[in-house]
């Protein structure tokens, strides 16, 4: 039988672990990225893997009228990917959507 | 573009005269001492627009044509404007006495004409010293009318006379006035088709006293593409961005890694602490972390084929 108390317990085991948050900030990251010319693509980087990242693609490429695709990345996860500069919409279709609030939506670029 | 060109060319640089734009945080930390005083009586569009903005924590205003009275010369300044005659060089000497003075303008102003600067000589300023003395007393006389009659003060009058008072015994109060922080635009020109050019990329981390490497990260990072300094120390970047673009992201940064979080000092001084940055308030004295930079997910936007070719 062993004695529970005696079980070594380190207190920071979970602690590094929080190297994987840095990834995941708990913030929804919407960059935009120049393409040849004037072409545009916007990634939506951080939605909960809760969700289903095709069913959301889907919804918004309806939506926006572009195309828009999901790419697993094996540092970032689940990352959406639509045609132009969609991170209004995409802002808006996400705060109406429930699937983040405002404060959780970061968009980066110019 | 052609005209977007012609706005942007570098060569902007060495005509000071026909620089649109000016300046920098020196002068805007020589300023203050002198708006202190009229920051409270001047019913001024101008300032009606700040107060629009005053829950935008500062205005950080790349557009706005401002018709306030700013004087934003240092002596780093008058070198560049040596040329431009006598005068103004005399503004330069006075606007350095007022740089003693431990006041600053927070506002990052990127497009304040100089034009309103240069008309602006010792006569306008005396007239002006006139202008806000009168305004002084008109707004004494306002607040003490009730205390040489007999009716009562109404609660309007008793709450600027406070505000008046607080501003008095603290004239480098933040809540009391609107900081201003001048910045120089950023001159972005268009290189062939593809790439763009900061050229002024080393003079303002200079400016906003911040290392080169860590502006271009956030930068690079933001805008999602690549780029380096080159030998003339402009920073060359992937793709086409316009002097607006590159102003917005620039904000950004000034926003999150140059003025304090708590007063919105320029002041400040970013250090690095083990993984993280803090932003160290030498106004204040606060000190708080800053968000790293990071690129995140990026995109593949180069054919495909060619990063076949690259790598195989
Ligand atoms: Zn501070």
């Amino acid at each position: 039988m062993s004695i529970q108390n005696l079980n070594t317990f380190d207190p920071f085991a979970d602690a590094s672990k929080g190297a994987d948050d840095d990834v995941q900030d708990g913030l929804v990251h919407i960059r935009i990225q120049q393409r040849n010319g004037r072409k545009t693509l916007t990634t939506v980087q951080g939605l909960s893997s809760d969700y289903d990242l095709k069913k959301i693609v889907r919804a918004c490429k309806k939506e926006f009228a572009c195309n828009g695709t999901v790419i697993e990345h094996p540092e970032y996860g689940e990352v959406l990917q639509l045609q132009g500069d969609q991170r209004e919409n995409i802002c808006q279709w996400l705060t109406k959507a429930g699937l983040a609030k405002p404060d959780q939506l970061k968009v980066h670029g110019f | 573009m052609a005209e977007d060109d012609a706005i942007f060319d570098p060569s902007l640089k060495k005509k000071k005269k026909k620089k649109k734009t000016a300046f920098d945080i020196e002068a805007a930390l020589a300023e203050g001492g002198n708006d202190a005083q009229d920051a409270a009586p001047e019913p001024d569009t101008a300032k009606e627009d700040e107060q629009d903005d005053a829950n935008v924590d500062i205005d950080l205003d790349f557009t706005k044509k401002k018709k306030k009275k700013k004087k934003p010369f240092t002596a780093e300044d008058l070198d560049a404007v040596a040329g431009e005659g006598k005068d103004e060089g005399n503004e330069g000497g006075n606007q350095d006495e007022g740089a003693l003075d431990d006041n600053f303008d927070l506002e990052v102003d990127f497009s304040k004409t100089k034009k309103k600067k240069k008309k602006k000589n010792l006569g306008d300023l005396i007239a002006e010293a006139d202008e806000k003395h009168e305004d002084k007393e008109n707004v004494d006389e306002n607040s003490a009318v009730w205390m040489t009659s007999d009716r009562d003060y109404t609660y309007d009058e008793l709450l600027k006379r406070a505000f008046e008072i607080m501003r008095d015994k603290n004239p480098d109060m933040a809540a009391g006035k609107k900081q201003k922080f001048v910045m120089r635009p950023p001159q972005v020109v268009r290189i062939g088709t593809k790439k763009s050019s900061f050229a002024n990329f080393t003079e303002i981390c200079k400016m906003l006293h911040r290392q080169p490497k860590h502006l271009l990260d956030f930068l690079l990072a933001e805008l999602g593409t690549s780029g380096s300094v080159d030998g003339n120390s402009q920073l060359i970047i992937k793709g086409r961005f316009q002097q607006k673009q590159i102003e917005n992201v620039l904000r950004r940064y000034i926003k999150e890694y140059v003025t304090c979080h708590t007063c919105r000092s320029p002041d400040t001084i970013l250090q690095k602490d083990t993984r993280l940055f803090f932003l160290q308030c030498e106004t204040c004295g606060s000190r708080c972390s800053v968000a790293s930079i990071k690129s995140g997910f990026q995109a593949v936007t180069s054919k495909r084929a060619a990063i076949r070719a690259k790598t195989a």
